[in-house]
């Protein structure tokens, strides 16, 4: 199966961007697994919904009031209305959804279910996708990322950069590595959120930048995390949400070295399985060849078609023989002759008329003459 | 992985897709575009080679932008840029022969040539309208 295909070796660059050449990776296996925005976009929706915080009505709302129905006869509405007097609240409807200060329908609750349970193999699945989706330049530039000057994707960046303290040298780095642009995308995307969010302490929203994975935190961490789109994950915790943001594949992410060969060891291959993720083997894709236009130009494929029909066939307007005198000679061809006899004899018939008028006229005209005429002679 | 693959996990979700009410077909924002429309045969990053034609830097001529095939995971070295500066003749026919030459995308030769004109037409000074509105006052 050609799924063993290639595993092209990606160049480690050091902190100056600069490629060192004595040692490229190969690739590990989990960039070719299979790509599948549903799962991840499924995954993602229910993994979302595991950091969220109850939030429910209290559950006096509504209650704090001993009304009770007038019953009939008062000419008011039958609905539970407060005792006593002396207030304006005296005589108010109370209890129900509809009354001013009544308690809400289905006030919420706090056990509501919340979080979502998602099988592993399906997280691990979506991580896997989302992992090949980031290797994929074109799939990157989708998502909106700035990585024209990227020197190659997968970004595998040395061990040094775990080592930067400053946020200074962390700039420096990712300007090196021409990651830069991506940030300023992110400074120029800062703005205030639509919506009430503002007053709900969620003011400011700003795009996602690069995401910063890393096998040790030695300083990492504190030199990039004040870098505004800039996310940063330990390997051993790859997480969807920030490798897929919005359930969308195609994050821009920076792998340091150890990073990226821990993922041959976290995934495994299809041919060795995970050697930390127990019985787990890389999903298998659904077609091992996905270029369509090879496939179909491919000899074993065209053997099996049969022969291409490129003459177009198009609807032929069907004309009625008896009005249409060259369609009914298509069918009848002797019509033809038909035709030119009675052509020919209504000819005949028609000189015949004037000989034949003028005798009439001259046998009527001595008759008319006899009889004096007062009428005015016809002109003809 | 295959342009095929790509283009439809990105077809209808992607940054640079632009639809709009009453528009039957969505553009596309991307660089290498060289009809702006959203399609498959003319998006400029799902396939291996692409065309693009932009307005030269200097206002004269323009470059056309095209892809090396073989630096796939490479954006820095992938892209490769020539200015076209000669007359537009000239430039037309330079822009046709590198193409057929090197049978580069040749169903894209008529966008890309479309494109080349309308980018050398928006390049001549404009027509003197001033001069009408004059005159009717």
């Amino acid at each position: 199966m050609s799924l063993a295909t290639a595993r092209p070796l990606v160049s480690v660059y050091n902190e100056k961007s600069e490629e060192i050449k004595e040692y490229p990776i190969a690739l590990p296996a989990v960039f070719k697994a299979p790509i599948r925005p549903d799962v991840v976009n499924f995954v993602h929706q229910q993994l979302s919904m595991n950091h969220r915080q109850a939030y429910c009505v209290s559950d006096k709302a509504g209650h704090q009031t001993s009304a009770e129905s007038w019953g009939t006869g008062r000419a008011v509405a039958r609905i539970p209305r407060v005792r006593g007097g002396g207030t304006h609240r005296s005589g108010q409807g109370a209890f129900g959804n509809m009354c001013r200060g009544g308690r809400m329908f289905a006030p919420t609750k706090p056990w509501r279910r919340w979080h979502r349970r998602v099988n592993v193999n399906q997280r691990r699945y979506a991580l896997a996708s989302a992992v090949a989706a980031s290797g994929i330049p074109a799939l990157v530039l989708s998502k909106g990322h700035v990585i024209d000057q990227v020197p190659e994707l997968p970004l595998v960046v040395s061990d040094k950069v775990q080592e930067l303290t400053k946020t200074k040298q962390a700039v420096q780095f990712l300007r090196r590595v021409k990651a830069w642009s991506d940030i300023q995308k992110v400074y120029k995307s800062q703005r205030f959120r639509a919506g009430k969010g503002k007053m709900r302490n969620r003011r400011r929203i700003q795009r996602r930048g690069p995401l910063v994975v890393y096998h040790k935190d030695q300083g990492l961490r504190r030199a990039f995390r004040n870098i505004p789109g800039i996310d940063l994950i330990s390997v051993e915790k790859l997480n969807l949400l920030k490798l897929a943001p919005g359930g969308h594949v195609g994050r821009f992410v920076i792998w340091t070295e150890t990073a990226f060969q821990r993922l041959d060891r976290l995934f495994g291959s299809w041919k060795v399985p995970s050697a930390e993720k127990k019985g787990y083997n890389l999903p298998q894709p659904k077609m091992s060849n996905t270029d369509l236009a090879r496939l179909l130009k491919a000899d074993e494929i065209k053997k099996v078609l049969r022969v291409p029909q490129k003459k177009v066939v198009r609807r032929v307007r069907r004309l009625n023989p008896l009005s249409n005198t060259r369609a009914m000679l298509r069918l009848n061809p002797y019509a033809a002759v038909l035709k030119r006899k009675a052509i020919l004899q209504t000819r005949k018939r028609l000189q015949k008329k004037p000989v034949a008028k003028v005798a009439a006229e001259k046998a009527k005209a001595p008759e008319k003459k006899k009889t004096p005429t007062k009428k005015t002679p016809t002109k003809k | 992985m295959s342009s095929h693959l790509v283009w439809s996990i990105i077809r209808n979700n992607n940054a640079f897709l632009r639809k709009k009410r009453n528009i039957n077909k969505p553009f596309s924002t991307e660089p290498n575009n060289l009809t702006n429309l959203s399609s498959y045969r003319y998006n400029g990053l799902v396939h291996k080679k692409t065309v693009g034609v932009v307005d030269a830097p200097d206002k004269k001529g323009f470059t056309v932008v095209y892809k090396k095939a073989t630096k796939q995971n490479k954006p820095r070295q992938c892209i490769v840029k020539r200015t076209m500066k000669s007359g537009p003749r000239r430039s037309l026919a330079k822009l046709e022969r590198l193409l057929k030459a090197n049978k580069y995308r040749t169903d894209l030769t008529k966008a890309a040539l479309r494109r080349a004109s309308a980018v050398l037409r928006s390049q001549k000074p404009l027509p003197a309208k001033k001069q009408k509105a004059k005159k009717q006052e």
